[in-house]
């Protein structure tokens, strides 16, 4: 066909069709992109709020949710994202606190020889605070409040400054040595949101550790938070960390 | 006019600048970024993708139905597979088939069974800030008090990790014990005192507070040098006030200490072959439904039994009562019969045990007439016949 030779009603047509397959052709395209995955959107997740209670006075300290950590996200050797720690007081009032490669093999002896007044084991985490000083410090907004509220790393546009590692006041954040990305506690975000307990609940063989929704009234976590009385880590920087803990003595910080 | 013209100038260049701007960062600006918030939308979808590795105690027990049973009634019901056995997302996946099974070689799906001594000690090695109601043992002592000859013995060797104390009863149904006392626990009626303005009433409470006659006959018994009240009848604190009380006398948990086994020596305790130990006792039916308490209470408290006289010892009766002085119809349940077959009582007594429902009207003449009047002096006082006759 000689391009000069058309005529209106030719060009009209050729021009229908050809934007008509580009629409078909684009829609096909976006649509393979599209099905990837369905993942949960921005109002479901508005449903949850997920908070987390530790019992200290269940806590027997066998580091089964340091090792189950480890291997659910792949934590590399000496960082941790939770540990558990060791208090013991004499009875001059020393304080020793231990935490032997973060308890990821339990703990051996005791400090003390003898004359302990009080011993006892405080397992910690990422307390994903209300106000939480690691998210405002990131400048480039990797470091953010999911709306179900957990603390979560965006990796991809996270530039590893280590702004936020040097926020938080619970020491929870790691700078990853293999992606050069800050790194922490996510509760498991792929397992919580799949109806699982994060990997440290799931491994706790004393039920020390126990999570929930804090917006279901029905929930465990509601139950044990208005029957029982619990204390925060460093209420005093007002960051309201969303961690509870059952049990805490005052030299916990 | 000359004012005007940089003014325009100025706010063109500022225009562009600013023109510039948003298209430096429409190009920066990442996808989703600001959508619900100062953070990429899409990184909560990244995040969700990871994938799940430890696996749920539920998920294990779709195939492992009779060991998942045999641990949820014992008392590691609380401890979940992946403690001691690894994550097994692989051996998940691998068994359940479909896509990504066929990544998965054969030996990487074995599931690893972490059943080293270190291993049990991470949750059961003596440290004083464990809470002391956690069943915890210093493993030189525990072994010392067995006479385990070798220190690097593993548990395993005793304890079966899915069962570990064989509880008799399933921990679910055991029974709910105070921690915080009533009076009505130990008095019937309520006092009308104040237990404050009794003079030696006790404040801390223990076993013999409550079970004294109990407790008094325990420590009469050889038992009571080695073992707690607590050995027994286990205690786990379930919360301020109140805890599970597991009586246990499952003949498996007696063998923890009395097995005699190769890696222990033959001092005390003493220790028993077993399971030839139930093939001794022949005259006994149902033999796999008793425990060890059946024969052998008598040493834990109460009532004294002389050794080797089973299954009449001198004081066959008190040890019997429970079935001898059982009310009428309960002593059919637990009539001799339960233990012993008919033959056994027949064999010494040449009677019928227990007797028939005509045997006093004329039965008992005939046997009275063949074997004597001991006959009834064995089980019966001297006077027993002049009763009647």
């Amino acid at each position: 066909m000689n391009i000069e030779n058309i005529d209106r009603r030719r060009f009209l047509q050729l021009g229908l069709l050809s934007s008509s397959g580009v629409l078909v052709g684009s829609l096909y395209a976006f649509s393979n992109r599209e099905v990837k995955k369905e993942f949960k959107t921005y109002d479901d997740l508005r449903h949850y709020d997920w908070g987390y209670v530790v019992d200290t006075t269940r806590c027997i300290g066998c580091g089964s949710c340091v090792r189950a950590c480890k291997i659910e996200n792949n934590v590399p050797d000496t960082f941790f994202r939770t540990w558990v720690e060791r208090y013991e007081i004499n009875k001059n009032d020393v304080v020793r606190v231990d935490s032997p490669n973060g308890a990821l093999e339990s703990f051996q002896n005791n400090n003390f020889e003898k004359d302990v007044e009080k011993a006892f084991f405080v397992p910690k985490l990422c307390n994903h605070c209300i106000n939480s000083a690691c998210t405002q410090v990131c400048p480039v907004g990797a470091s953010f409040h999911s709306p179900d509220g957990v603390v979560l790393i965006d990796k991809e546009h996270c530039v590893g400054c280590g702004y936020c590692v040097q926020a938080c006041p619970y020491g929870c954040r790691y700078i990853d040595p293999v992606k050069g990305t800050a790194d922490k506690c996510t509760l498991c975000y792929h397992r919580i949101q799949h109806g699982e307990a994060p990997a440290c609940v799931n491994a706790c063989p004393r039920n020390a550790r126990i999570f929930g929704n804090l917006k279901d009234p029905k929930s465990k976590i509601r139950k044990i938070l208005h029957q029982r009385r619990y204390g925060l880590l460093k209420p005093d920087l007002g960051t309201n960390p969303k961690c509870y803990y059952i049990g805490l003595d005052r030299e916990v910080k | 006019m000359k004012d005007k013209s940089h003014i325009i100038t100025i706010f063109s260049l500022v225009i562009i600048f600013v023109i510039i701007g948003f298209i430096v960062d429409w190009f920066l600006h990442p996808e989703s970024f600001d959508k619900y918030g100062h953070y990429r939308w899409n990184a909560v979808n990244e995040i969700l993708s990871q994938k799940v590795v430890n696996q749920n105690i539920k998920t294990c027990a779709k195939c492992h139905d009779n060991i998942y049973q045999l641990h949820q009634k014992d008392a590691h019901y609380n401890v979940p597979c992946v403690d001691c056995h690894g994550a097994g997302n692989l051996h998940v996946t691998f068994h359940q088939g479909g896509k990504d099974s066929a990544k998965i070689t054969k030996a990487q799906a074995v599931i690893g069974k972490k059943y080293t001594l270190e291993g049990c000690l991470f949750c059961h090695r003596k440290l004083k800030s464990r809470p002391s109601d956690f069943p915890q043992i210093n493993q030189e002592e525990h072994y010392k008090f067995l006479n385990v000859k070798s220190l690097s013995t593993k548990c395993i060797e005793c304890h079966s990790p899915h069962e570990p104390i064989f509880l008799l009863t399933d921990v679910k149904e055991s029974r709910l014990h105070p921690i915080v006392y009533k009076c009505t626990d130990c008095h019937d009626k309520k006092p009308v005192r104040d237990f404050n303005e009794v003079p030696d009433h006790p404040k801390i409470f223990e076993c013999k507070d409550c079970h004294s006659d109990i407790v008094k006959s325990f420590d009469e018994r050889p038992h009571h040098k080695y073992v707690e009240c607590r050995t027994c009848h286990l205690f786990h604190k379930e919360n301020e006030t109140v805890g599970r009380m597991y009586k246990n006398g499952n003949a498996k948990f007696c063998l923890l200490c009395h097995e005699k086994k190769d890696f222990k020596s033959d001092k005390y305790p003493p220790k028993i072959e077993w399971p030839s130990h139930l093939g001794n006792l022949k005259f006994l039916v149902n033999v796999d439904q008793r425990i060890c308490l059946d024969c052998h209470s008598n040493q834990i408290h109460k009532m004294n039994l002389k050794a080797n006289s089973n299954p009449h010892p001198n004081n066959w009766k008190f040890e019997h009562k429970k079935y001898v002085n059982a009310k009428s119809d309960v002593k059919q349940v637990y009539a001799c019969g339960f233990c012993h077959t008919k033959n056994d009582c027949y064999n010494c007594h040449q009677v019928e045990i227990p007797h028939s429902e005509d045997f006093i009207q004329g039965g008992h003449k005939d046997v009275v007439a063949k074997k004597g009047k001991q006959v009834c002096a064995k089980c019966h006082n001297q006077d027993f016949c002049a009763q009647c006759h």
